[in-house]
């Protein structure tokens, strides 16, 4: 198969016939093969039939022999058939024929010599007696010999097919135990020690530091009676995981309000439902999942055990038993429990039922708790990258350039600056916290007071430790006009900012009450704010405004803001006072010409002064129609506007 | 790191080093500086064993700055400064056949480390072997990194607690062209550094000789 250029190579068969002539245009012409008789008359035609059947010297025969000996008719009588030997293929025939012909002479001279009685008689030959008959004693014995053979090559046989039939059992089972053990090899890590399969189900080539070993043993599931049916859920794998790993796990984080007794410490143990195995994965999957589950869990709880200990905070953390409480707030508590049930103690469970308690699982820190334990492990991981130069310390890369660098304190404490699981874990529950009282109180306010009304609009991205909520107080029907309050709201860990609409920004603490009287006083401005945007739209003139009132009852929230706004004609004037805590106060201010009751003064006896303003009356508020503030507003603004 | 220099504060007359050294803290006190903690440089000498050439040996200086903890550098007079991480001590016991720690030379400048607004002021005694030989005095300012730029406003800073002794613009920013100082690693502080050390080191002799 070279690559060369095909040859071609033309084969034909060769010349079988005679060529009777070639004509001038290079036609062959072939002689017509010769049929069988026409055949065997050529060939009879070269036998010599003078040539004597006893002479036996075959010098004499000089004739070329013909080349289609395979032709030849076996019929010729041997005695007259004289060819040379060895070359022609009926030779053996030939000479058998001789040999027995040779045989009949000699059988025939005897027989000549022997009718003549003269020197040769034929006498019978006498036979052995002895050698025919055998005793009966050596046939039964062998014949009971020649019958245990058999049985004995029966019972062989037998023993091997009944070997056969368990070996192939034998081999199944043992596929299918290779079979599950490749698939296992698959997705964890084994080794073999001596004749044991142990696996590794820990996080430490995940770049955990955990010092638990998280070995499993992998067993071959030989208690299975092979006579018996099956059962549908056998495996001939099973695993065997450490005790202390069985069962199941999570971390419980919940904020509690008030502090339970000390003696209700440690003792917490709910549990959940064992998640439902999903379809199609072996029964040793779902257990070594678990098992490294509760590895994790562990792993997390003796991380924060450490670090509440080490941690120096004001108020010290509290690790007992399988808990640690964290104070993030007064008054509040934050606990976080390793919750570890095994076989055992689910039936104790299920003979005395509880109470089913609200369920104060924060959900959301548990997953960032194992979300966090994983970025711990990937730095760890990280930190050991290589190619590493020999002669440096591990560590991270930044710090370990810190010395050729030539990095000066600040940078250096920059780059240690790490804060631990529970730091991080106890911010996030800070910020959940204040996160869900913020909403809390707004919803609160938003169903409590009516007029008027506050939205909030919570954005729905989010940081671990800040998200933000847009609050705006409007009245209902005066969406348009009544924009002016528009508070951003940014939820951190420790405190809110509010950011106004104009740029101010306004620092809360995590107290609830402080929320709470900032908005109210908000919403009461807003009122006054809104008559300003209505005075607008009425067309009537706004002589002053304050936001923060110095004259009057002091309020214990916030200040009282005020507005005073004159008619389009000048004849009236409104003025609104409004505090949070007061409530508003309405006054108008009549021309003075419609005063009957007013003292005549000597002075201004000219009738211009006439226009001067007069005395104030107060509104009752409440007595007025309207759904709401400023809808009660509005009419007012048309009462008192004179009609053109 | 910002632009440094570093000079050196002649004891007052009649006074001891300590009581300068005092001085000058009540001095930058009075100012508003704050103390913070304490700094400390240290310097050792290697000269070069089997010097076969008739060239004067040239020595090597290991020196430390408690202001970039994890360093170390390693300079030549005038020659070429590396820095390094602390490993480099080690290597330096391991190179005993081409350096050898001269004992007795080791010099230090501890003292006192103050922030005045931008200013870093370190106020140090410098020690020749155990025995002080001077007042060392490091001032920073370090939002700058041209020292053109911020020269004039140093050293009205300096004559506000030195009093007449402020030094000239120091040789290493001198010798540069103009542009930016290599505020990367701390090399222009401690060729400062070491340039006070050996001028304090040759005084010793004549000092020590004049005094006792």
């Amino acid at each position: 198969m070279s690559g060369g250029p095909a040859v071609r190579v033309s084969i034909e068969s060769s010349c079988e016939k005679q060529v009777q002539e070639v004509s001038l245009d290079g036609m062959e012409t072939y002689v017509p093969p010769l049929s069988m008789s026409q055949n065997l008359a050529k060939l009879a035609q070269r036998i010599d039939f003078g040539q004597g059947s006893d002479s036996e010297e075959e010098g004499a025969e000089g004739e070329p022999r013909e080349q289609e000996w395979g032709k030849q008719e076996p019929e010729e009588d041997e005695a007259t058939v004289k060819f040379q030997p060895s070359l022609w293929p009926w030779d053996s025939v030939r000479n058998n024929l001789r040999s027995a012909l040779t045989e009949m002479c000699v059988l025939y001279d005897v027989l000549s010599v022997v009718k003549e009685k003269k020197y040769m008689a034929l006498d019978p030959v006498s036979q052995d007696t002895t050698a025919g008959k055998t005793p009966p004693v050596f046939q039964l014995i062998s014949k009971r010999k020649s019958l245990a053979t058999a049985a004995q090559v029966l019972l062989k046989g037998a023993e091997k097919l009944s070997k056969s039939v368990a070996e192939n059992q034998e081999n199944r089972r043992q596929r299918d135990f290779n079979s599950e053990l490749l698939r296992l090899r698959s997705q964890w890590k084994l080794r073999k020690v001596g004749d044991k399969i142990l696996g590794d189900l820990s996080y430490r080539s995940a770049g955990s530091l955990f010092p638990h070993h998280g070995t499993f043993e992998v067993i071959k599931n030989t208690d299975i009676d092979l006579d018996k049916k099956i059962p549908e859920d056998y495996c001939p794998l099973n695993v065997q995981i450490p005790s202390d790993l069985e069962g199941s796990a999570y971390i419980k984080v919940s904020i509690q309000k008030q502090a339970p007794d000390i003696g209700d410490l440690g003792t917490v143990n709910l549990f959940r439902r064992q998640p439902k195995a999903k379809a199609g994965t072996q029964a040793w999957h779902v257990k070594l999942e678990a098992a490294q589950n509760v590895l994790l869990c562990k792993e997390i709880f003796a991380q924060l055990s450490r670090e509440a200990v080490q941690i120096k905070s004001q108020i010290p953390h509290i690790v007992v038993k399988n808990q640690i409480i964290s104070q993030p707030f007064p008054g509040l508590q934050l606990s976080i429990s390793l919750c570890h049930s095994t076989a055992g103690d689910k039936k104790n469970q299920r003979t005395s039922p509880e109470k089913p308690k609200p369920d104060d699982h924060l959900y959301v820190l548990e997953h960032n708790l194992h979300q966090l334990m994983r970025e711990f492990h990937k730095q760890t991981l990280s930190s050991v990258v290589m190619p590493h130069p020999a002669s440096a310390p591990f560590g991270h890369k930044r710090l370990r350039l810190a010395g050729p660098m030539a990095y000066d304190k600040a940078e250096i404490a920059a780059l240690q600056q790490g804060e631990g699981l529970l730091e991080k874990i106890i911010k996030q529950a800070k910020h959940i916290f204040l996160r869900s009282r913020t909403a809390r109180t707004i919803d609160s306010l938003a169903s409590r007071i009516e007029d008027p009304q506050i939205q909030a609009h919570w954005s729905n991205i989010n940081d671990v430790y800040e998200s933000s909520v847009k609050v705006l107080i409007t009245s209902q029907g005066y969406e348009q006009i009544c924009k002016s309050i528009q508070l951003q709201l940014n939820i951190g860990v420790e405190q809110i900012r509010v950011v106004h609409r104009d740029g101010r920004v306004i620092t809360l603490s995590h107290q609830e009450q402080e929320l709470q009287d900032f908005l109210l006083s908000q919403m009461s401005q807003h009122q006054v704010h809104a008559v300003q945007q209505l005075a607008k739209v009425m067309g009537w003139h706004v002589l002053s405004f304050s936001n923060h009132v110095g004259l009057g009852s002091v309020e214990s929230i916030g200040n009282a803001s005020a507005i005073t706004v004159a008619s389009p004609n000048g004849e009236y004037a409104i003025s609104v006072r409004n505090g949070p805590e007061s409530g508003c106060k309405v006054l108008v201010q009549f021309p003075r010409n419609q005063c009957k009751d007013l003292p005549k003064s000597d002075v201004i006896q000219d009738n211009k002064w006439n226009h001067l303003r007069g005395p104030y009356k107060e509104v009752h508020w409440s007595k007025m129609e309207g759904r709401n503030f400023v809808y009660k507003m509005e009419l007012l603004m048309a009462a008192l506007t004179p009609c053109p | 790191m910002g632009v440094t220099c570093v000079c050196q504060v002649p004891v007052a007359e009649g006074k001891s080093v300590q009581q300068t050294v005092d001085m000058l803290h009540r001095k930058l006190e009075q100012l508003g500086a704050v103390k913070q903690g304490n700094f400390c440089v240290d310097c050792e000498t290697y000269h070069p064993v089997g010097n076969t050439s008739g060239q004067p040996p040239k020595f090597l200086y290991v020196m430390h700055n408690s202001e970039t903890p994890l360093s170390c550098l390693a300079l030549f007079e005038g020659g070429p400064c590396l820095t390094a991480d602390g490993n480099f001590d080690v290597l330096m016991v391991k190179l005993k056949s081409h350096f050898q720690n001269s004992k007795g030379h080791k010099v230090e400048s501890r003292g006192a480390r103050y922030q005045y607004c931008d200013f870093l002021v370190k106020v140090g005694t410098v020690t020749v072997s155990s025995s002080a030989r001077g007042i060392s005095v490091e001032v920073e300012y370090c939002p700058c990194v041209v020292p053109g730029d911020c020269w004039n406003l140093m050293k009205e800073f300096m004559q506000s607690f030195l009093g007449p002794s402020v030094p000239e613009l120091p040789s290493v920013f001198a010798a540069k062209p103009e542009g930016l100082y290599a505020p990367v690693d701390c090399s222009d502080t401690m060729t400062q550094y070491l340039e006070l050390f050996s001028k304090l080191r040759k005084q010793q002799v004549v000092s020590g000789s004049s005094v006792r």
